[in-house]
């Protein structure tokens, strides 16, 4: 393996990425597209695979598209670009005085690599957040948060699949249980759902999405994802795994007890409450860290020569979980590496999408009206269409759209510009489109 | 019967016929040529050979054919509600009323007409009860509207006679027009003069009107009088024409009786064009100018209507008016004379069959026992009723009091039509007897009835009508009736033979009728010469209404009648044009009388925390809505009663434009929106007469007016009712689109008519319901729907689907200032609307607002306010003209074009 010393550019700044998730696709088109011959770049990722979509993952566990689909950046595209790509690789020890990384590979454990940086990144993501359920430690419990996952689950569906298409007497069925009835949870139980699986979504709250959608949006989603073959236990959590022990005497998961006294059979469980963000190399820096690597708003960590973006930073006390803000970090960040400019990066609300075929949804800001705002709601229960705008002096506070989501950008830029509303409604509910286009025309007509 | 025979020959044509008929709605007369096709007129133009429009046609007229449908008619005879056969309804009818007549004398019953009758209908009702039952208790709508000019022609010529024609306006050199928004009420009159000023640019149009409206957009001079204040203008004129040497003292010493007393009644009491101006409450200079114009002009019309009749001194008014044109000699040539426009179509042909109280029949009266006796001879009558019977107003009160004990009221609406119209409900709610011949079961009147029978109408009679200049037309049958009903004529004449009055009422067709009528018109009529020079004992008595020469009008004549003027007789076969050219007017001594007129004010004067109710029509609408209430186009120009108020008395009883109000009178009250405009007097306010318990929750105006009469002639004031205003307080206001029509619940609520069904504007006083519930409870059959609302209770939208087709659209909002318009989703009514997006129909806009035309200024093109301002905007129409050439309006019926100029 080649270091950065041995370039035939000695005076290139050498640039590591760790970690080789979207934000790094991302960070590395920013950085290309500003200077692609000042740096030196390296990225080093754990998994064997290009910076993929992780977002797609659920279309890939639905069937709508292959883990080739979601490939962004093939190993020949880094070496299209000048991009040492390791892969299969963790970073194992940071030495910050001498800016210098050790680097062990996945399937060889005692060799170890060293390469010195002027510029270090962390991109490490974050992982499946864990749950409080006793006896976790069996084979049968998935997280949803990579392509190994998926692959893993995709298999255990596809078993099931294959079970189901033959016609014999003794019809076994494959059964899953999703733990989380938020975006990923959802996603992973459609994928399963599809798949054939008997899915059983449990979810801690009494509607799903909580923080997304109110309880007429949720109660709606639920009854379209049944329709879906999910079946849903909303307002508990999952108590304790059990298992059964194979002749090989491996743990194998058979059923979730319920904190409600509930026994469900299954033989595989996703776990999708949340993520987890991954720290722990900030840690081992000795960085300033709290949930996750502190960043100041250029991306820099509390180490002049370090920075950190993504789903493993911390700015200023909010992490971050979907995409927008994370690509405007990378934009902050290239900014100031490749041209030394100082934007800083702001972090915004982000509307909610899911993504699950022939479901349409999205939020942003508030979900539940209070004593001073004005919520206006249109229904059409038979087509299942539900559209909520929140208003708070004037100003969106909130959007909830069920079954019909058009608009839905131009709300959140509303909420966003902090335009007035309040003459526009209740039309506005109904599409932007109705928004006059002179404000005070109505105020005129009036 | 005759007319089956003519229905089956044209009704299965196989291709589409032509026909010529008159127009049904006002006095004006219009011929029309209809195309019928399978039993239904899919078109109506104006005729060109007809003289009275030549060819033109108003918006009411031009949607005749939308008019005429069996949907909302009345099918079928209904005793107490009930379904019976016609046999068993007449003999019911003829069995009370004759037993009612036994028991208490033949004033305990009575008839209530209707202008909108065909002449032979009226000779027949008429001839019933004033010959053959013995009561002089037959009047009719008329007296609401033509008692005043008719008894104003009495006093003066001698005899209710109009003595102009309409081709007069074409060579005036000035017209006033008194008390008329002919622009509204007369439209193909106004534009025969608003086309006459463009021929003759020195034409000069006075209006009187103490309301800025559609008529004065156009003229040279607008006399904004005082209220009532007519009677004072035209002493002044008097005086003004002696003080100037203005009068024809040849005339007056060749034609006319009573100038001098005429003279001193008016010096004394108006002397100077001063006193007039104070009067009047105008200023000196225009007043002059309108004296002016009228003194020393030759071709000088008076053009008058309800403005003037509808006053507890409208026959005097009416008089004062003639007084000048006689004293000047300005009658009985071209291009002059007073000009009395009638409302109704068949008006003039009710009072020449005697359809009022106060007349016999043929212009005679019941003053002179000659005529009376001379009507007996020709009608061979058993029981000839010897003196006047009740007028209207007197009538319901007789029906109240319990004199008149039953009362058979044909083609009219009285419950809505007549002043104190919530006396006159309960009135004939208490009536024993109440018999109600009608068309359209949307009449107010029909929840009176004890029996109903079910009567023709437009398209489906035959008859004659005269109109304004005397100029008789027939209306002929082109349609097959809906269900049982029948004839008016043949109606009567059955009840009539059931009462035993078998060979005077034994009628196969209108046209026997018509014959008699014409008969008894010339039954021993002299002429004027030989009536001045008649001896004591001469029975024979001049009429100027004479028809004899249509005596032998065969059966085909009469169908294809050709328009013609009256009198028509040996002297004049082809009818007048100008009748008294050489004086010669109908009295005992052949000349004019000037009356002398001690002009009044109302009778009742406002206090100081009322303000005084005037009524009128507006453009598209006519009576009480039954017929144009039905046609979409006519709702759009108007689809609610409005309050048209200053802004001075909008300010003081706190009224705010185009929000609710309510005006007060006689425990009634009625809401309408507020139009706060300057077109107003301070302390008047408008009110449109038409709107009624079918249409709007509050709206009948009638129900407002004091039932104060004409000493003279027993007409209402309905243009002067002191009243209270008071803001109508809504929470909150919308509105309902429907396919169909519903009981509405709400406070306020007006119907409309609209092409895919009805749509209700809405308000209430109280609370936006929490939930959508109300209105779904009156579609139980749907349970599709979409509801927009929001959490604070300010708006409330509902839309019902039925197999994906709209079917129901409801809008209410705490923001009264909203204004809704709702031609975009009308259009969507009767569509699918796939589950998906429809909940975007809720905005109840199209996204590029391009159904949003605006207020419907052009009815006949539905062109809109918006779509007008945009083209002016635009730069591209500098006028009327151009605004016709792009956009069409104003070019088919023309009454919008005082509105198209206005926007300039």
């Amino acid at each position: 393996m080649q270091s950065s010393h041995s370039s035939s550019l000695p005076l290139k700044t050498s640039l590591i990425i760790v970690g080789n998730g979207m934000a790094t696709g991302r960070l590395l088109d920013e950085i290309l597209s500003r200077t692609p011959d000042k740096f030196n770049i390296t990225v080093v990722g754990k998994e064997p695979f290009g910076s993929y979509n992780r977002i797609m993952l659920s279309a890939v566990l639905a069937g709508d598209t292959t883990v080739e689909g979601i490939i962004q950046k093939t190993p020949q595209w880094y070496k299209d670009n000048n991009i040492e790509f390791i892969s299969d690789t963790l970073v194992t020890d940071i030495d910050r005085e001498n800016q210098i990384i050790t680097l062990c590979a996945n399937n060889a454990e005692n060799e170890k690599t060293q390469l010195t940086y002027d510029e270090l990144i962390f991109a490490t993501g974050s992982r499946s957040a864990k749950i409080p359920a006793k006896n976790q430690n069996i084979r049968g419990i998935f997280n949803f948060r990579d392509i190994k996952d998926t692959e893993k689950i995709q298999s255990f569906a596809q078993s099931a699949k294959n079970n189901n298409h033959i016609e014999t007497d003794v019809y076994e069925e494959k059964r899953a249980v999703v733990v989380g009835g938020g975006l990923l949870g959802l996603e992973a139980a459609y994928g399963l759902a599809i798949s054939g699986v008997n899915v059983t979504l449990i979810h801690r709250n009494k509607w799903l999405l909580n923080r997304q959608l109110d309880r007429v949006a949720g109660t709606m989603l639920q009854k379209i994802m049944a329709e879906k073959n999910i079946k849903f236990v909303l307002g508990c959590e999952v108590a304790r795994f059990d298992n059964l022990t194979n002749a090989s005497g491996e743990k194998i998961l058979c059923g979730v007890e319920l904190t409600n006294g509930t026994y469900l059979e299954t033989s595989m469980a996703v776990i999708a409450t949340g993520i987890t963000p991954n720290k722990e190399l900030g840690n081992n820096a000795q960085l300033e860290v709290n949930r996750a690597i502190v960043v100041n708003d250029y991306m820099l960590t509390s180490d002049p020569h370090i920075s950190a973006v993504g789903e493993c930073c911390e700015h200023r006390n909010a992490t971050f979980g979907l995409v927008d803000p994370i690509w405007v970090q990378c934009k902050t960040l290239a900014e100031r590496l490749c041209f030394d400019n100082e934007h800083a990066f702001k972090n915004s609300p982000v509307p909610t999408k899911l993504k699950v075929s022939g479901v349409q949804l999205f939020s942003a800001g508030v979900v539940e009206s209070s004593d001073d705002t004005q919520s206006f709601v249109v229904t059409d229960e038979n087509a299942s269409v539900y559209r909520k705008i929140i208003v708070k002096d004037d100003v969106i506070v909130g959007v909830v759209l069920f079954g019909d989501v058009s608009s839905g950008m131009a709300y959140f830029d509303m909420m966003q510009s902090n335009q007035k509303v309040i003459h526009a409604m209740p039309e506005l509910l109904l599409g932007h489109e109705f928004m006059p286009e002179d404000n005070n025309e109505k105020s005129e007509a009036a | 019967m005759n007319t089956d025979i003519i229905f089956t020959d044209k009704t299965n044509a196989p291709s589409s016929v032509e026909q010529k008929t008159t127009c049904p709605y006002c006095g004006v007369g219009c011929g029309v040529t209809a195309t019928v096709e399978n039993n239904t007129i899919v078109s109506v133009k104006g005729d060109v050979e007809h003289p009275s429009n030549l060819g033109r046609l108003c918006v009411k007229g031009s949607s005749l054919s939308e008019t005429v449908s069996t949907e909302g008619r009345v099918l079928a005879p209904r005793v107490h509600g009930k379904e019976v056969s016609w046999d068993e309804a007449t003999s019911k009818v003829a069995e009370h009323f004759s037993k009612t007549i036994k028991e208490h004398g033949p004033d305990s019953v009575a008839f209530y007409l209707s202008g909108q009758l065909l002449t032979e209908d009226y000779y027949v009702a008429n001839k019933l009860m004033k010959g053959f039952i013995g009561s002089g208790n037959v009047d009719t709508n008329s007296r609401l509207c033509m008692a005043s000019a008719s008894t104003a022609h009495k006093r003066a010529f001698g005899e209710d006679v109009v003595p102009g024609c309409y081709e007069d306006f074409d060579h005036a050199d000035v017209i006033f027009m008194v008390g008329s928004n002919a622009a509204y009420a007369h439209p193909i009159i106004y534009q025969r003069i608003v086309k006459a000023k463009e021929n003759n640019p020195n034409l000069k149009v006075v209006v009187l009107d103490p309301r800025e409206t559609a008529t004065t957009k156009d003229a040279d001079l607008h006399i904004q009088l005082k209220p009532g204040t007519d009677g004072y203008y035209y002493n002044g004129l008097l005086s003004f024409l002696e003080n100037n040497d203005l009068i024809n003292q040849t005339y007056v010493a060749d034609h006319c009786l009573g100038f001098e007393d005429a003279l001193k009644t008016a010096q004394a009491q108006v002397a100077t064009v001063e006193a007039a101006a104070m009067a009047c409450d105008v200023s000196p200079e225009d007043l002059l100018a309108s004296y002016e114009l009228f003194g020393r002009n030759s071709k000088v019309i008076t053009v008058f209507s309800q403005g003037i009749n509808q006053s507890s001194s409208g026959v005097d008014k009416g008089n004062a008016i003639l007084n000048c044109h006689l004293a000047t000699g300005k009658i009985g040539y071209e291009g002059a004379g007073p000009f009395s426009i009638t409302g109704q179509p068949n008006a003039m042909g009710g009072r020449e069959v005697g359809g009022l109280a106060s007349q016999i029949a043929a212009h005679l009266h019941f003053e002179d026992p000659a005529e009376i006796d001379l009507v007996k001879r020709f009608w061979n009558a058993p029981n000839m009723a010897q003196k006047q019977g009740l007028k209207a107003v007197d009538m319901f009160n007789a029906i109240d009091s319990g004199k008149i004990k039953a009362v058979w009221i044909m083609a009219t609406n009285p419950v809505v039509s007549m002043p104190d119209a919530d006396f006159v409900k309960q009135a004939l709610e208490k009536c024993p007897m109440v018999v109600v011949s009608e068309c359209y079961e949307n009449a107010d009147t029909l929840a009176c009835a004890d029996v109903v029978l079910p009567a023709t109408t437009w398209g489906e009679k035959q008859g004659s009508v005269t109109n304004s200049q005397r100029t008789i037309s027939i209306q002929v049958p082109m349609l097959k009736a809906p269900g049982s009903a029948k004839n008016d004529w043949d109606i009567i004449s059955t009840v009539a033979r059931k009462m035993g009055f078998d060979e005077a009422f034994n009628y196969q067709h209108p046209h026997e009728i018509f014959i008699e009528h014409a008969q008894l018109s010339g039954f021993e009529n002299i002429s004027i010469e030989e009536s001045v020079n008649r001896s004591p004992d001469d029975t024979r008595i001049h009429r100027a209404f004479d028809i004899s020469g249509l005596v032998d009008l065969s059966f085909e004549e009469y169908h294809q009648f050709t328009p013609i003027q009256w009198p028509i007789n040996v002297a004049t076969p082809n009818g007048v044009k100008r009748l008294f050219s050489q004086g010669g007017f109908a009295t005992k001594t052949g000349k004019a009388n000037l009356i002398p007129i001690l002009a009044k004010l109302p009778k009742i004067a406002p206090t100081e925390h009322q303000v005084i109710l005037n009524t009128g029509r507006a453009r598209d609408q006519w009576h009480t809505m039954t017929r144009t209430g039905r046609v979409p186009k006519l709702m759009t120009h108007l689809s609610e009663p409005y309050i048209e108020i200053h802004p001075t008395d909008a300010e003081r009883f706190k009224l705010a434009d185009k929000q609710l109000a309510q005006v007060n009178n006689r425990g009634a009250s009625l809401f309408g929106r507020v139009t706060v405009s300057e077109k107003q007097r301070i302390g008047e306010v408008f009110v449109p007469i038409h709107w009624n318990d079918s249409f709007s929750a509050s709206a009948r105006v009638s129900a407002l007016v004091n039932p104060i009469t004409d000493d003279l002639c027993g007409q209402p004031e309905f243009k002067h009712s002191p009243v209270t205003l008071a803001p109508f307080n809504a929470l909150w206001s919308g509105y309902l689109v429907s396919v169909d029509s519903k009981a509405m619940t709400t406070a306020y609520w007006t119907k409309s008519t609209i092409a895919s069904g009805v749509k209700y504007q809405l308000a209430d006083q109280t609370a936006i319901p929490d939930n959508q519930e109300f209105i779904q409870s009156m579609y139980p059959d749907i349970n599709d729907w979409v509801v927009l609302k929001d959490d604070k209770s300010e708006t409330l939208r509902v839309a019902g689907f039925l197999d994906n087709v709209l079917v129901c659209f409801f809008v209410a909002s705490t923001d009264l200032s909203q204004q809704y318009s709702t031609q975009y989703i009308e259009s969507q009514f009767g569509k699918i609307h796939k589950k998906g997006n429809r909940f975007k129909l809720l905005a109840a806009l199209d996204s590029d607002r391009s159904f949003d035309v605006g207020a419907i200024v052009c009815s006949c093109f539905q062109v809109g306010e918006k779509t007008i301002k945009q083209a002016i905007e635009s730069g591209e129409c500098k006028s009327a003209e151009d605004l016709g050439r792009k956009l069409k309006c104003g070019t088919n019926c023309g009454s919008c074009i005082p509105e198209l100029k206005s926007m300039f």
